[in-house]
């Protein structure tokens, strides 16, 4: 039985945006994103959600630094 | 030369050494900062591993090899202690589950908002759902997610700091995102 091509393209979503697909491979997933939209949102999402995540950590406390450099021993 | 101006000398060398490691790890403290504070639930936490994490790398810092990645060489150290302190009593899942599936934040967050643009879609989550969503990601599918995707760190590096295999690296990354959007979905649907 043939794979529904939106079942794949799920499947392979990860390492299509990691570019770890073949080239053959990205070219079938390329083909199926330019004729269906409901795989494209999907993907489009992904693409912000890491965006998105990368940005969750506030960067780290500025007093922060001066409390690390203290813990270097004395010379 | 005297033994001891050459003693004097060997001092002076290993000081100057010293000093530069310290420099170059205080420089690297933001970015070791934001993996530590993906892997633990709280600000204080992350700095009480931060610091620990310092003060051990400034105790030990002979056993770093100069030209190495430093980098990698603190995060190993954070991940250790970080293992050291019990944060690992959860156990990895055996079973993926069917919600373990990559489309299913989306299609839950679509179907519950009504939102039908991936633009809107996102706007449904908050940072804090993505925090307290990375709580509930086990440890070890997390430690990865974490390191590539936070720390943005090479498949390669993760591997070398939490002493796994690359592809190890690879399955937990897939799965470790997987687990994080379904319980993405579970945190902002219950909002």
């Amino acid at each position: 039985m043939a794979i529904d091509p939106c079942d794949w393209c799920e499947e392979v979503l990860q390492p299509f945006l990691d570019r770890e697909l073949t080239d053959t491979e990205m070219r079938e997933a390329e083909a199926h994103l330019d004729t269906c939209s409901y795989c494209r949102k999907r993907y489009r999402f992904e693409q912000s959600l890491r965006r998105y995540v990368r940005q969750i950590v506030e960067p780290m406390p500025l007093e922060m630094k001066a409390r690390l450099a203290d813990l270097r021993l004395e010379l | 030369m005297s033994e001891t101006e050459s003693e004097a000398r060997r001092l002076a060398d290993d000081a100057r050494e010293r000093v530069r490691f310290e420099e170059e790890a205080l420089d690297l403290a933001d970015q070791v900062y934001r993996v530590a504070r993906g892997l633990v639930s709280s600000k204080e936490e992350a700095e009480d591993l931060v610091q620990d994490t310092y003060a051990r790398a400034f105790r030990s810092w002979r056993s770093f090899t100069p030209g190495t990645n430093l980098r990698a060489w603190l995060l190993r150290i954070l991940t250790n202690l970080n293992i050291d302190r019990g944060r690992r009593v959860q156990r990895s899942p055996d079973m993926q589950s069917l919600e373990e599936r990559d489309y299913y934040l989306y299609d839950r967050l679509e179907a519950t908002s009504g939102a039908k643009d991936e633009e809107r879609v996102i706007e449904r989550l908050s940072q804090d759902d993505i925090v307290d969503a990375l709580a509930e990601v086990p440890h070890d599918f997390r430690d990865v997610v974490v390191l590539v995707d936070i720390g943005d760190f090479s498949y390669a590096d993760a591997a070398q700091i939490l002493d796994i295999p690359v592809g190890t690296v690879m399955s937990r990354l897939h799965r470790g995102r997987r687990i994080l959007k379904k319980e993405l979905a579970d945190v902002a649907v219950k909002d």
